[in-house]
């Protein structure tokens, strides 16, 4: 018996984490999973790399930009390179810093209209895989941001927040298939669930066919899924089809919030504001 | 011992990667896949009771970074090792385009299993809607790295036994 183990380890060793894996799984799934072991100490031991990290693709993105505005100008650059090169650097220094303090003045602007417990926070990390949309914030459960809580940029609805240890929390946004947020068009108030897809754009699920939606309306939070407070943006319909048959019209949305821009967010609870 | 020390090094790297610099190239969503790369090596190269808990780690510190739920990606990533593996018993694979060729199937193998997972057992609905362009690009995108990946981890593997060797 021993033997066959020893000479079969890694086969059944595969066996036994292929298992484990859906146990947790199943765990996981009917939400019976209380503590993950691992998972707070890992992103605590990725956070100041992911910090470190992060700052050098924003640096990228910035060299990345300025090479694509300066190409056109590259033959009069040439005649007053010295000169222009130094004043352009400290333009793109100043236009930062203008671009970051506008960022932030809408933040501040919004979380007044938002429930008073919001905060702002920054993505320091992106999803590690093709198959979710998601980020890594910097704040946490010390912070006060609890899971459940919706996440919000200045344009609209981003993402909900699915995990937290003490100092960072993984948000799932709402161009992730697993995701759902529950919406009704402002227009006609038709109600509805918008996920992501991974197709392309997200589709808003479960509209009936008597329902009335065009393309061009605009859908915003109801607030009755108690996570998203009522009344943000969540996106515009881009197209309707209605088949001959079914219970539902097919619904694709274009959204408020392009995930793969955001910088800054505000964490929100969906309890109404202070009298 | 150092063998384990570069693998725990490299597999601290791939995460550091997947979730920051390889956000900015130009593939849209498609992120390559270095998490995959390593477990398709250590499954040709290195079938060790240990490579069997590092890819279950791996495919854990994706859930742990992407996933919304736990345990997705780790069975994934465990039955990727477990299959390129049993391959590895039954054909020879050791050259670049052989390990290329393994790691595109193993990417299928894993895209099929998130995707089955997903729809049996977590009720998502709509991710079969260009489930198979995804599955066919981050597979392309894995099996053009690989090579290279796979010729890194040999070299740093040789210098490591190099630097046993006294004289």
């Amino acid at each position: 018996m021993l033997a066959f183990v020893r000479r079969n380890q890694v086969l059944l060793a595969s066996f036994l984490c292929v298992l484990f894996s859906l146990l947790i799984l199943s765990a996981a799934a009917r939400g019976r999973l209380q503590r993950d072991p691992i998972g707070p100490l890992l992103l605590e031991l990725m956070r100041p790399l992911q910090i470190g990290a992060q700052a050098t693709v924003a640096k990228l993105k910035e060299i990345q930009h300025r090479y694509g505005t300066f190409r056109g100008l590259a033959s009069e650059n040439d005649r007053l390179k010295g000169r222009i090169t130094e004043l352009e650097a400290e333009r793109n220094r100043l236009l930062e810093v203008e671009a970051t303090n506008r960022r932030f003045r809408e933040l501040l602007e919004l979380r007044s209209q938002l429930p008073s417990g919001s905060l702002t926070a920054t993505v320091i990390s992106n999803s590690a895989s093709t198959w979710f949309r998601s980020f890594v914030l910097d704040k946490g459960s010390t912070d006060g941001v609890l899971k459940g809580m919706a996440v919000v940029s200045p344009v609209g609805a981003a993402g909900q927040v699915v995990a937290v240890t003490s100092k960072s929390a993984k948000v799932l946004l709402v161009t992730d298939p697993h995701s759902g947020v529950d919406v009704i068009v402002q227009r006609s108030r038709a109600r509805g669930i918008v996920s992501g897809s991974l197709e392309g754009a997200p589709i808003m699920k479960y509209v009936k066919r008597s329902e009335d939606i065009q393309e061009g309306d605009r859908l915003i939070t109801s607030g009755l899924d108690g996570t998203f407070p009522k009344g943000l943006l969540v996106g515009t319909v881009a197209k309707v089809r209605k088949k001959s048959f079914g219970l539902f019209q097919y619904v694709e949305v274009s959204l408020a919030v392009d995930p793969s821009r955001i910088e800054e967010v505000l964490v929100v609870s969906a309890e109404s504001p202070d009298p | 011992m150092k063998l384990s020390l570069l693998f725990l090094l490299v597999s601290f790297l791939a995460i550091l990667l997947q979730t920051t610099f390889l956000h900015l190239l130009p593939l849209g969503p498609i992120v390559p896949d270095l998490i995959l790369v390593l477990c398709v090596y250590w499954g040709l190269n290195h079938p060790t009771v240990g490579a069997v808990l590092g890819s279950f780690l791996l495919g854990y510190s994706v859930d742990v970074f992407s996933s919304p739920v736990l345990g997705l990606n780790a069975f994934a990533m465990s039955l990727v090792f477990l299959a390129v593996y049993l391959s590895s018993r039954c054909i020879w694979i050791h050259n670049p385009l052989l390990s290329a060729a393994v790691v595109f199937f193993a990417s299928w193998v894993k895209g099929v299993a998130l995707v089955l997972v997903g729809t049996l057992f977590l009720a998502v609905d709509g991710l079969w809607m260009g489930v198979f362009k995804y599955i066919f690009l981050e597979a392309l995108v894995a099996a053009m790295l690989a090579p290279a990946v796979f010729s890194l981890l040999r070299h740093g593997q040789r210098y490591l036994e190099e630097a046993r060797m006294p004289f």
